[in-house]
């Protein structure tokens, strides 16, 4: 008892830290999940173990850390659009640019970075000018984009960039993709270090307050978006990158998934709650929970398992969260 | 949206503050009828007037949140275009409502908007050591200024709302009603603050409905009505009968209606309502007990935070008391009051001043503001709602209470903060309850609405109800109460009869004392 006291006393009352609350339920689930690894799966710890794992999860954490910003502007935006988002700039990058011939790696990451932000930058001036809730826009996002990646391709075809058939193997920890979702992660925390980051959390926090005391909210919801985009085209990089191809529809599971591991990881699509780190924890929770229910024998359903067990692992996340704030709240 | 401010010239000229012909519509509702008005540099400016005048949408325009129609406009030569602009330009303004992000710290809060968008305005720590600084100065409580807002009381949210508009110096600051959560001892730290401002120069704009705290502070003062100025009053003229006289056209009419209730009934054999038996509703206090007669009338009252506020949740059913019970109807003890659906079963009813947070549905219609509470008990047919007599209900009520609105489809939120009250408590009364619990109803409501909604409580209270209601400004208890409970350390310390009602022998309670004449050798 007195270890939880003491943790208590430190967590739970310490102000600097009360805004990073939203933290400890991933990292206790982390905790969990890794040590049942350790002893049903200790492959996963293994090199190729390691690499493999990295590929398979940096589009999921990208498309997490692409919805986050949106999310902490507030008015309930969580951009539904992202899966057929990523879906879109795979399927435009291989039929477009690679089955044109042009490849070179400049030209491509221009490309997926503008293709994002051309697209979020969009979304946000419909929510800003004609002011309509972003659930909506981003729903309307996603019928058209699946549409439009049907139209360009009609079922998976065509091929990454040359220079990039390597990088899906996963044989080695420090690949290529490694070091695309070490740099998008640094560039998150040195993001969240910003007075413009402050300005996202303000208006999200209290939209109203924001305006009224001077903030550039209009700005602030503008550049939530942009980075956004930006995450969102490198998630769509490493997509690529995993499946080599071009795939119209695979994208859109990216939507559920990556608002599962953001909210998992604690930010509220309210506004003004939570942050990167929460999504990266929460992407990497939602990897390992499909990794320890696959090293069990489900046979044919291990993927509805794995699906409801999610489920009932985000409600119960979420559930203590509650509990926890209102215990702090009567103290 | 875009073309905001087209319409508005500046006009250049020195320090002073220029308000030229400025209307202002809310669809059909005129909030302001070319409306004039000049602030000088250095002088505190009263802007007086009933609900719905137009103060609020003239501070409005004056910082910048609400672009006008029509009129010129110069604040030190500009034309303030949105709520960023008019802190550039010096005009800081503390609204009406508590601003706060309640998940953000209190550094965050205070210093809200003071950054540029990619730029800082001063470095994280020694913001942080200018917040802690600040809430200091005012509350003379150290907060460490990581804390999330959420954890602090209303008061020292309401400090950093004028924190916040106090740090860059401003040249104009505008309060709307920015006591209203403040006590009487906080106040007056508000009030020094304002005097310093204004020997430094800054221009200082008052819009409240607190006469008397506005005689002490204001070197002028200028009227509204239906948003039009109808009077301006400066120096010695800054009285309350000056004002009261202007502020408005009805209230000759309505002191002429008004029922004068005999504060001599004796009460002593009336039966007993409500019984409240040892209950404690403050921690580290004492329990008491307490008695409420059909057609008595009793106000609440204390300093900030001296149990008044439990009490009244308490009585309401809104929070069971830390200890004891509460009985309703006679002494037999059967009707045992344990949560609020006890409480609406034995007919008391709750009437909340924080109509923001805890009375209105702002996304629903004024209709259906009025009857969401009545549907289920009283016009309810098989699950059916019975149309016709909810109708009929309604426009009683709006003729008893002289409510002002446009069609009654309209949002709750068109009506003025008054007439949003008197919606709240058209519902409460066509509920048909013995016993009316009331929190703080006129926040925010002006002394002609004030006056309309107590000769319906003594309406209510000569048919055999029973009112029992909080209010923080002691002039809310003359000539309606039939006693005044004062509290103190979390239970009741005076019990103060009408005929004794001062405001001497209230305050000195408050802060307390029995004996009026020490405390007024104490002011001096």
């Amino acid at each position: 008892m007195n270890f939880f006291s003491k943790f208590n006393q430190f967590y739970m009352h310490n102000p600097r830290l009360e805004r990073e609350r939203h933290l400890l339920v991933p990292i206790v689930l982390i905790i969990i999940l890794f040590t049942v690894i350790i002893f049903r799966a200790p492959h996963l710890f293994s090199s190729d173990g390691i690499g493999g794992a990295i590929i398979v999860i940096s589009p999921l954490i990208l498309a997490a850390l692409a919805l986050t910003p949106i999310a902490l502007v507030g008015r309930g935006g969580i951009d539904l659009s992202v899966g057929p988002l990523i879906g879109f700039i795979n399927v435009s990058l291989v039929a477009w640019l690679v089955g044109n011939g042009y490849t070179s790696p400049f030209l491509v990451v221009s490309y997926v970075l503008g293709a994002g932000i051309l697209y979020q930058v969009i979304v946000a001036a419909i929510i800003i000018y004609i002011r309509v809730s972003p659930i909506i826009v981003t729903l309307s996002g996603y019928l058209v984009l699946t549409g439009v990646n049907l139209t360009i391709m009609d079922r998976p075809s065509g091929f990454s960039p040359e220079w990039m058939y390597e990088w899906g193997y996963g044989a080695e920890i420090l690949s290529p993709i490694f070091f695309i979702l070490s740099g998008m992660i640094i560039i998150w925390f040195l993001f969240s270090r910003t007075v413009f980051y402050q300005q996202i959390l303000l208006t999200g926090a209290d939209e109203r307050m924001a305006f009224a005391s001077g903030v550039n909210t209009v700005a602030a919801r503008f550049g939530a978006h942009i980075m956004g985009g930006i995450f969102a085209g490198m998630a769509a990089l490493t997509y690529t990158a995993l499946i080599s191809s071009g795939d119209p529809t695979q994208g859109n599971t990216y939507t559920l998934a990556a608002i599962t591991a953001m909210i998992l990881g604690g930010t509220s699509p309210a506004g003004g709650i939570g942050g990167g780190l929460g999504s990266v924890l929460g992407s990497i929770n939602m990897y390992m929970i499909s990794y320890v229910l696959s090293s069990f024998n489900f046979g044919n359903v291990s993927g509805f398992v794995t699906q409801a067990s999610t489920g009932v692992i985000l409600a119960l996340s979420l559930l203590i969260n509650s509990l926890m704030n209102k215990k702090v709240e009567k103290l | 949206m875009i073309n905001r401010g087209s319409q508005i010239k500046s006009i250049n000229t020195s320090n002073e503050i220029q308000v030229e012909n400025i209307s202002k519509k809310f669809g059909e509702t005129v909030a302001l009828n070319n409306c004039s008005i000049k602030i000088k540099q250095g002088e505190v400016h009263a802007i007086v007037g009933e609900n719905g005048s137009g103060k609020s949408t003239l501070a409005k325009i004056l910082s910048g949140v609400v672009i006008p129609d029509k009129g010129k406009l110069s604040i030190f030569g500009e034309t303030p275009r949105n709520p960023m602009h008019a802190r550039k330009i010096g005009v800081e303004m503390i609204f009406q409502e508590v601003l706060v992000a309640e998940n953000l710290s209190v550094v965050d809060n205070i210093f809200a908007g003071s950054d540029g968008l990619f730029f800082r305005s001063r470095s994280r720590n020694n913001a942080k050591k200018r917040s802690q600084e600040m809430l200091r100065h005012f509350t003379g409580i150290d907060i460490n200024p990581d804390t999330l807002v959420k954890n602090l009381s209303l008061s020292v949210k309401q400090w950093i709302v004028i924190s916040r508009s106090l740090i860059t110096s401003p040249r104009m600051l505008i309060l709307d009603e920015s006591s209203a959560s403040l006590d009487l001892d906080a106040t007056n730290r508000l009030h020094s603050e304002i005097r310093k401002l204004r020997n430094e120069g800054c221009s200082i704009l008052v819009v409240t409905h607190r006469i008397a705290e506005l005689i002490r502070i204001a070197d002028h003062a200028t009227i509204l009505r239906d948003g039009s100025v109808v009077g301006d009053l400066s120096g010695n003229e800054v009285t309350s009968k000056n004002i009261m006289q202007l502020i408005s056209s009805k209230s000759n009419k309505t002191e002429k209606f008004r029922i004068k209730k005999s504060t001599t009934l004796s009460n002593s054999n009336k039966e007993t309502v409500l019984l409240a038996e040892n209950i404690l509703v403050s921690k580290d206090s004492n329990s008491f007990n307490f008695k409420l007669k059909a057609g008595e009338i009793i106000g609440v009252t204390g300093l900030e935070g001296q149990g008044q506020a439990n009490f009244i949740n308490t009585i309401a059913g809104i929070k069971p008391p830390l200890s004891g019970d509460i009985f309703a109807g006679l002494s037999n003890k059967k009707n045992k009051i344990k949560n609020f659906s006890d409480a609406d079963k034995f007919g008391v009813a709750y009437v909340s001043g924080d109509r923001a947070n805890e009375g209105i549905f702002p996304n629903l219609s004024i209709f259906e503001n009025f009857s969401l509470a009545l549907y289920r008990i009283l016009f309810n047919q098989f699950g059916w709602i019975k149309m016709k007599p909810l109708k009929n209900s309604f426009n009683l009520e709006k003729k008893n209470l002289s409510i002002v609105m446009g069609r009654s489809s309209n949002r709750i939120t068109s009506l003025s903060g008054g007439n949003q009250q008197k919606i709240l408590i058209g519902r409460v009364l066509a509920t048909k309850p013995k016993i009316i619990v009331l929190n703080d109803p006129s926040r925010g409501v002006d002394a002609g609405t004030k006056r309309e909604l107590y000769s319906q409580f003594k309406n209510f209270v000569s048919a055999g109800g029973s009112i029992i209601y909080l209010s923080s400004e002691i002039e809310e208890f003359f000539d309606f109460a039939d006693r005044v409970i004062v509290f103190r350390a979390g239970c009741p310390f005076a019990n103060i009869t009408s005929e004794n009602i001062s405001e001497d022998v209230v305050l000195t309670a408050m802060f307390g004392n029995l004996d009026p004449s020490n405390i007024a050798n104490k002011e001096n």
